[in-house]
């Protein structure tokens, strides 16, 4: 039958070697896989390099030395433990009000705008909101006239004057920005749920905040863990309202381990000592990222 | 017998309070851009100011807003379209083929996202100071688009992986070649994605601070960080340009954000939570 054979003729044509089919994805991968690892794997290994050097023109081998000073050095360890703290702190709070929020609103007909009305403050540029927030607390007094117009006169509130206020400030910024991010995420997760689960403990009887309890938050789960695992990440980065409102102040109290680099590297100019704090977070995210990434990311075909 | 799924007044009580709470400081933001200076910073607050915009033209001639503007809508623009141009083949190769490492080089991709880039702000730093493109938008456009890069490979996967694979088979057998049926099969199937990530990759972009800081020093400033331009002179902070710096960069986000409302969890999440 060779007519069959030639009324299909652009399969045989069309057909590529066998080596050329297997490198195909690669060759689709490869583009993007260089292009990131041009900006991890180099800079990974000149922030190791410049760690091990001293100096700020002329550099000099110093071997583990900014190392050894780096880990006795105690405002560095103040900017781990204020990342830590202010960030935990931070991503709590933002979870509780986006988790409440989210309840009340996943069944609402209006749903659609009160997303819209609650995700506003994170349209706008964090280095915009630090300085909204910066003329509300410092510059324009106008969160202690509003305490006191309800009736708390603690008078002209120095907001930068303890550690307790300058991080109250800090978490109130990124609270307002950032609870809609993990509100859209708890939203879109609990509209996904079958109803049908909900109406039948409905019809046995259950009240909503015990069917919202016992049965939809706990399918959330994995929902709202991916949401706090990046709003987390992301909190720890943050540096723009540190930057901008308290600048590590006062005393330190308010410095993350970001602005501590940032600030070493370019206001201090002391980039060996930087890169070696550099270093100590790179290695501790890529221990992280390998954690978290296999752990709640699903790769493969299968969606 | 209460309506279905209603919780009670209270509940719309605490819905009305934060909608208030997100909404006052936006109000109170738009007034600042629309007030005299010396309205701003008084011995109490003032809640109902003179408005007006007559500022504006002083600030406006004052500084180079335009081209702050320009430089953000350059640096992003480009940023998105390396993004796509990079991550709309790897999508599909980890969405559709089975290869050796494709688990591997999925998540090294997707890792890159936890990445902080103060780790690696010095590398980057003296990388674009030896290409000689410290202070450009192009070594902008290059770090964000790094930046995006992860979030717009992940979004995109997650759109195809949904495509059901018998239109692929069919296209196949008729004889078409596999970037064929990407180019016209798998890309306007996934263009909800596309433009999904698209949008959020702009945005992300748009909200940059660290490393835009480090680079932009004079000619490049965008958006995000020219707002240092206006607190460090002998006026002090100038807020009526922040807030107007601040709504330019606020009101094409909203927009762009309302056309993929729908998506828009699907992309903040890289396609893990749908909806």
């Amino acid at each position: 039958m060779t007519d069959a054979a030639l009324s299909l003729p652009r399969t045989t044509t069309r057909r590529r070697s066998a080596l050329q089919r297997r490198a195909f994805p690669y060759l689709l991968l490869a583009p993007a896989v260089i292009f990131l690892l041009g900006i991890t794997l180099w800079p990974g290994i000149y922030a190791v390099k410049r760690s091990l050097q001293t100096g700020k023109f002329k550099l000099e081998w110093v071997g583990l030395q900014n190392y050894r000073e780096l880990f006795a050095d105690n405002t560095f360890w103040t900017a781990v433990w204020n990342t830590l703290f202010l960030g935990s702190v931070t991503l709590a709070i933002e979870a509780v009000i986006a988790m409440a929020l989210a309840a009340f609103v996943y069944r609402s007909n209006w749903a659609r705008s009160w997303r819209i009305i609650f995700m506003l403050p994170m349209l706008f540029m964090p280095s915009a909101v630090s300085y909204l927030w910066k003329l509300l607390f410092n510059d324009g007094r106008v969160i202690a006239d509003l305490i006191r117009r309800v009736g708390f006169d603690y008078g002209n509130i120095d907001w930068m004057g303890s550690a307790f206020n300058a991080r109250f400030v800090l978490v109130v910024t990124d609270v307002w920005q950032w609870t809609p991010f993990l509100f859209i995420i708890f939203v879109a997760g609990l509209q996904g749920q079958d109803k049908e689960i909900e109406e039948a403990a409905r019809l046995d009887g259950a009240s909503w905040t015990k069917i919202f309890f016992n049965i939809s938050l706990p399918m959330l789960r994995p929902v709202i863990a991916i949401a706090l695992v990046l709003r987390g990440i992301d909190i720890l980065n943050n540096m723009a309202a540190v930057n901008i409102i308290t600048q590590g102040t006062p005393g330190g109290a308010t410095e993350t381990l970001s602005y501590f680099i940032y600030r070493t590297a370019f206001r201090s100019f002391e980039q060996g000592y930087a890169s070696a704090a550099s270093v100590v977070v790179l290695i501790t995210t890529i221990v992280l990222a390998q954690f978290l990434v296999r752990r709640f990311f699903r790769s493969g075909t299968d969606s | 017998m209460k309506k279905r799924f209603d919780p009670s007044w209270w509940g719309t009580a605490v819905l009305w309070f934060w909608a208030a709470v997100c909404l006052l400081p936006i109000v109170y933001f738009a007034s600042i851009a629309l007030r005299p200076r010396n309205e701003i910073i008084a011995p109490s607050p003032i809640y109902f100011p003179t408005i007006t915009t007559e500022t504006w033209a002083k600030i406006f001639a004052e500084w180079p807003i335009m081209s702050y503007f320009v430089n953000s809508v350059i640096a992003i623009s480009g940023s998105v379209f390396i993004c796509l141009l990079l991550g709309i083949p790897a999508a599909y190769a980890l969405a559709r083929y089975n290869f050796k490492g494709r688990e591997d080089i999925g998540f090294y991709i997707l890792s890159t996202k936890f990445m902080a880039p103060a780790a690696v702000a010095i590398p980057i730093f003296v990388l674009f100071g030896q290409l000689k493109m410290l202070d450009t938008v192009w070594a902008l456009m290059l770090v964000y688009a790094a930046m995006n890069l992860s979030i717009v490979v992940w979004i995109i996967r997650s759109y195809m992986v949904d495509i059901p694979a018998a239109i692929e088979d069919a296209a196949r057998t008729d004889g078409a070649s596999d970037l064929r049926i990407l180019w016209e099969i798998v890309i306007p199937m996934c263009l909800p994605g596309i433009i999904t990530a698209a949008v959020i990759a702009a945005i992300f972009a748009m909200n940059e601070y660290l490393f835009t800081l480090i680079i932009a020093s004079k000619n490049a400033y965008p958006l995000s960080v020219a707002l240092a331009n206006f607190s460090g002179g002998s006026d002090g902070i100038i807020y009526n340009a922040i807030a107007l710096v601040g709504f330019m960069a606020f009101l094409p986000a909203l927009l762009l954000v309302i056309l993929i409302q729908n998506h828009l969890s699907r992309g903040l999440t890289m396609g893990a939570v749908k909806g």
